[in-house]
């Protein structure tokens, strides 16, 4: 069988990179290709090319058997092939109608914006959205409804070939199982999927075939019921992983080492109470709205709370701002590096000092010099690769970036450490380094407090477990009672001993 | 009287805009009682016919995300074109190739800061320049001036007590252009790239067909209006016209356009403009002197500011009150099963 | 990771300023868009106006460049108050001068006078007004009050005053205001590169939320920027009424002399030079600036209006 589309030896670099070394890729038609890969392996340069985004490669591109090339997106979309990116491309003071109808060729020239939500209505209820305004516009969406208005403009091009750029990356249980459902319907319907994604379940859920990028070249597509979680992180790694995480520490005492009480963040139901003591690495569970990520904002001094105070070191007290944090020294890390967590255009030495600016410097001056040994010597602990201290931040990878806009903060010896989605983003090797460094730093007396969705995550690097439920605070999982399982049914079904009334969906 | 209410909360800039014009003319017409009359508003209404072109050429650019700065010097070039060429040609030639260099040179302007990349702030401070140069060159130095001045009077022929052709062509241009942007999807795109310029251009909106229908109006815009002052006074200065931008600008911010893009309409274009016009008229009247009209200007600017910063503060505040609000409402079913939970697990463990 | 960094290799233009500093480029930028701009206004350019006088304007412009820039590189998008604020400052230090108080005084007061309304603005800007909308009422303000206090009427002071080294001196063949331009340019530099704050406009400017999460906030950074643009102006008004011993309030507006509308030639300038002064890392050529940004698919930040730096 012709595969519908056949790309033989591709290569794109950038400047003197090779982005991409030489690869192939090829997907039949109703088939799910999964497209998986480390940070920097070439996955968003090849699926940028495939989409019609970047033109200046070299190799051959066939659909349906005949060569083509594509100049901008719309050709390629015209062809058939579209795709829902990673990064979000929708128009915030827009309208969800209006957003799934802002480009390509089945956008109308004129319409109202009723015409358009009418048009829309069959799209959003595909992704499971039907009971949402269409004309709302889309920045009063949560993120996960966000990403799932991509995804119904995405199909409103009704393209033979989708490609969902790690479609569920901001999405909670049940929205990902809907997508994934969704993706099977598709693929029944004659459709060709291409699945990139860091979460190894989905792709086994879904995938028939997995292709394997790693530093810019490809594997042989592989069967995904022949492959395991562990064969294929070695395919992707090229190595074998054995530890993931790091072997979990011990309490040294019973004193916490910093209280919280009474905590209530805008939008959660009740105040939180919970504590972290030294040695710990204390667990926020919960899906997406839950409050985990809130409660970390708030001691942050990034969000606003009702009511609340943070005791530690005997003092009793509320940040309300970042600088008042950091004077006290908490460092929060918020969940979307890009938009708060890295300062994309300037050098990474400079991004590695700002918090702590002032320390490095002596009536108003800089020291250079302290300030690069600082820089250097906190890279190397959170292992980024320090002979780049002067590029842009821009220019390396995901987990690199996760790795800077974490070690950033260690400029201001921080006491207690707060991080909120420790590795979106973030590819396999990278994440090990985070988790063994976070690991590092709680046996170091810093009291480590972290959110986080991936279940496994939480599990794994955990020591204790505060689970949350819709703003709730609902449970607590110590040491060995720690299973992914016992986690999941706290965050997803906590009263579930009482009936439960039908509700509004979450 | 609830719809009423929760338009103005929605679209706030645009009824402060309204109720600033209704001040601004109310307190005119109350203190001189030559101010609401017809000839005024005849007057007021020329007036807008050359502004109100500005106003909705830059309204649209500053919606796009970008600035024409070049707008003053492309009038002048319309206006020193239309007047150089009517003796010889006749007023609607004349007119046609004005307005027709004064479009091609908006979008070659346009196709420019796509195609390079530039920002229009960068490539517009050029022109700004260099078409003043081109005007200086056509009018060979000269204040041009018409033979016959009588050709040309029937722009300002009044009709309907306040309107004239000119002020017609120029309403119809606004109703166009509104239409233009609410309901086609290149009026989106325009609004998309100026509000969200990277998602824009990540959902594959091509920059090019936006950037070159805004600044070809623009340029339109600049033509039409330069004709219009141009014939209407018979003269035209190649150095001219400068005001126009600044003004322009003004009546964009107060009609409730956004420094960040995406933000605005034509309806509050259309609004800035009758206000500074309300302004400028008004103090004519008042026989105020020309450094006095820019101070009142300032302070009109300003109480545009203040409502606006305010308005801001007051949307977070509504914002976080929502949130709160919404908690509330949601939190007692749910707070009732964990209470029901905890009971039971109570019991049996006691139990 | 194997993620593609490119690093240009420096061209001339990047060598020329790594080698001689900044303010050479910033000089010759402002010198060549005066010198674009007379050739397109006034065909007989070259006769009207001597070397000197463009020296004198390009200096004068640059001075207000340079504190603009500050503005720029922090985000805070463009000052359009700045002629209105030397109009204002040149009244002052004139009213003062006449009035018997020295030189030194009336330095001192109108650099006050103008601290006052650069911190006004700052304040506005910093809690979230919009700077082209704060700045354009400022501008329609500060002239009017300028031409209140003058009644519209030339102010002259009587030679010898105090400030004539600064006016019509020179130092080594070049006239003071130049040597001026060329000291606060390297002051300026100097202040991005090595301070604290030259580091926080940066940051600020780089990502304001980032700057937030870190503890650099925009409320501080408004406020200073705005001042040292608005005490730039003034300086500049202080210079160019010592020059003629007098002052009007429209001696900055397009119809007086000068070769066009200073707003937007200080705004150019800063387009233009200013991105040179930027140093840091990456030095991009006015040229490479000029033809605007490409990385693979374009990428434009949240300033709609401006692009400075990758």
């Amino acid at each position: 069988m012709t595969p519908l589309l056949k790309l033989s030896s591709i290569k794109r670099f950038f400047g003197a990179i090779y982005a991409l070394k030489g690869v192939d890729f090829e997907i039949n038609t109703g088939e799910i290709m999964g497209l998986v890969g480390e940070n920097g392996a070439g996955k968003s340069t090849l699926v940028k090319i495939i989409s019609g985004f970047d033109n200046g490669y070299t190799g051959s591109f066939a659909l349906n058997g005949s060569e083509v090339r594509f100049a901008n997106p719309s050709r390629a979309e015209r062809s058939g092939i579209a795709i829902a990116q990673q990064e979000l491309s929708l128009i915030p003071s827009m309208s969800v109608a209006e957003n799934i109808f802002i480009s390509g060729d089945s956008v109308p020239a004129i319409a109202t914006r009723s015409a358009l939500a009418r048009k829309a209505a069959p799209f959003l209820e595909e992704v499971g959205l039907e009971d949402v305004d269409a004309l709302m516009a889309v920045n009063r969406l949560s993120v996960g409804e966000q990403q799932l208005v991509e995804v119904a403009r995405l199909l409103a091009q009704e393209p033979q070939i989708l490609i969902l750029d790690e479609p569920t990356a901001a999405l909670g249980e049940s929205d990902s199982i809907r997508i994934l459902a969704m993706v099977k319907r598709l693929a029944e319907r004659g459709k060709s999927i291409i699945y990139v994604s860091h979460r190894m379940d989905e792709i086994f859920k879904v995938c028939d075939r997995i292709t394997v990028l790693r530093d810019g070249e490809s594997q042989i597509p592989q069967t995904a019921s022949k492959l395991n979680v562990a064969s294929l992180v070695e395919l992707m790694l090229g190595r074998e992983l054995v530890n993931m995480f790091p072997v979990h520490g011990d309490v040294t005492s019973d004193q916490p080492l910093l209280e919280v009480r009474d905590l209530w963040p805008d939008g959660t139901l009740e105040p939180f109470n919970f504590a972290v003591h030294p040695g710990e690495i204390l667990g926020l569970a919960g899906q997406l709205g839950s409050g985990s990520g809130d409660a970390l904002a708030v001691i942050g001094g990034a969000k606003s709370s009702r009511d609340g105070e943070i005791l530690y070191e005997g003092d009793v007290f509320l940040p309300t701002s970042p600088t008042e944090a950091i004077a006290r020294g908490i460092a929060y890390c918020s969940d979307d590096r890009k938009v708060d967590g890295l300062f994309l255009g300037r050098p990474i030495l400079e991004n590695m000092t700002s918090p702590a600016l002032k320390s490095f410097s002596r009536f108003g001056i800089i020291d250079q010099k302290k300030e690069r040994e600082q820089a250097l010597s906190n890279g190397e602990k959170f292992t980024v690769d320090v002979s780049r201290m002067d590029a842009e931040a821009g220019v390396l990878s995901g987990g690199n970036q996760q790795k800077v806009a974490l070690g950033k903060w260690l400029a201001i010896n921080p006491k207690v450490l707060l991080v909120n989605e420790p590795t979106r983003g973030v590819d396999v090797g990278a994440r090990a380094e985070i988790y063994q460094k976070l690991r590092d730093l709680a046996n170091e007396g810093t009291a480590v407090i972290f959110a986080s969705t991936d279940i496994q995550e939480v599990a794994g690097l955990a020591d204790r477990v505060i689970s949350f439920y819709r703003g709730m605070q609902v449970g607590e999982i110590v040491k060995d009672q720690i299973t992914a399982a016992s986690i999941l049914q706290q965050i997803t079904h906590p009263f579930d001993d009482v009936p439960q009334k039908p509700e509004m969906a979450e | 009287m609830y719809k009423i209410k929760s338009w103005v909360i929605e679209n706030h800039d645009l009824a402060f805009a309204i109720l600033l014009a209704i001040c601004v003319y109310g307190y005119f017409a109350l203190t001189n009682e030559y101010f609401a009359t017809h000839r005024t508003g005849f007057a007021i209404m020329e007036r807008f016919a050359v502004l109100g072109l500005v106003g909705l050429a830059l309204t649209l650019c500053i919606i796009a995300g970008e600035i024409d700065l070049s707008i003053g010097s492309n009038a002048a070039l319309a206006a020193v074109i239309v007047v150089r060429f009517t003796d010889s040609l006749g007023a609607f030639p004349a007119l046609f190739i004005a307005v027709s260099v004064s479009t091609l040179i908006g979008t070659i302007q346009g196709y420019f800061i796509a195609y390079l990349r530039v920002r229009a702030i960068v490539l517009t401070v050029g022109t700004l320049m260099l078409l003043r140069g081109v005007a200086l060159f056509v009018a060979q130095e000269k204040t041009v001036m018409l033979t016959d001045f009588r050709v040309p009077d029937f722009i300002s022929t009044k009709m309907m007590w306040y309107f004239s052709p000119a002020s017609l062509l120029v309403i119809a241009m606004f109703v166009v252009v509104g239409l233009f942007m609410s309901y086609t999807r290149y009026g989106r795109e325009i609004y998309a790239i100026g509000g969200a310029r990277k998602e824009a251009v990540a959902a594959g909106i091509d920059l090019k067909r936006p950037m070159v229908i805004v600044f070809a109006i623009s340029g339109l815009c600049a033509g039409l209006g330069g004709c219009i002052i141009g014939l209407r006074s018979g003269t035209a200065q190649a150095l001219g016209l400068q005001y126009v931008l600044l003004a322009g600008t003004v009546a964009a911010f107060i009609g409730g356009v956004s420094i960040l893009g995406g933000k605005g309409g034509v309806i509050g274009a259309a609004i800035g403009t009758l206000t500074v016009n309300f302004l400028n008229t008004g103090l004519v009247f008042n026989v105020t002197p020309a450094f006095m009209v820019q101070l009142y200007l300032g302070v009109l600017l300003m109480i545009v500011i203040m409502f606006q910063t305010g308005s801001r503060f007051f949307d977070d505040y509504q914002r976080r009150q929502q949130i709160l609000f919404d908690v509330d409402a949601r939190k007692a079913p749910l707070l009732a099963r964990k209470a029901e939970s905890l009971k039971r697990k109570n019991n049996i463990q006691f139990g | 990771m194997s993620a593609p960094i490119t690093q240009p290799t420096p061209n001339w233009l990047d060598r020329m300023v790594r080698d001689y500093s900044a303010f050479v480029v910033a000089l010759v930028a402002a010198f060549v868009v005066i010198f674009f701009i007379g050739m397109a206004t006034a065909p007989n350019f070259l006769t009207l106006f001597n070397l000197k006088t463009i020296i004198r304007d390009a200096a004068l412009v640059g001075i207000m460049a340079i504190g603009l820039t500050f503005v720029t590189l922090s985000g805070n998008f463009f000052l359009l108050s700045l002629k209105e604020t030397a109009a204002l400052s040149i009244v002052a230090f004139a009213t003062s001068m006449s009035a018997g108080y020295g030189f030194e005084i009336s330095f001192l007061f109108t650099m006050v006078i103008a601290l006052i309304s650069g911190v006004s603005q700052g304040v506005l800007i910093g809690l979230g007004g919009n700077p082209i909308v704060v700045t354009l009422g400022a501008a329609g303000l500060l002239f009017g009050l300028g031409s209140f206090w003058s009644d519209n009427l030339v102010i002259s002071f009587r030679r010898p005053h105090g400030a004539e080294w600064l006016g019509t001196g020179s130092f080594l063949g070049l006239p003071n205001i130049t040597v001026a331009f060329i000291l606060i340019a390297i002051a300026a530099e100097m202040t991005l590169r090595y301070t604290t704050f030259g580091r926080q406009v940066y940051l600020i400017g780089a990502n304001r939320a980032a700057g937030k999460a870190t503890g650099h906030e925009n409320f501080g950074m408004a406020i200073k920027t705005c001042a040292i643009a608005s005490v730039c102006a003034a300086f500049v008004a202080i210079a160019f009424s010592a020059q003629f011993s007098s002052a009007h309030v429209n001696y900055f507006s397009s119809e007086f002399g000068s070769s066009g509308d200073m707003t937007i030639m200080v705004i150019a300038t800063v387009m233009v030079g200013g991105n040179s002064i930027m140093g840091g890392v990456r030095v991009k050529s006015a040229l490479q600036f000029w033809r605007g940004v490409y990385l693979d698919g374009g990428q434009y930040d949240g300033f709609a209006w401006l692009q400075l730096g990758p």
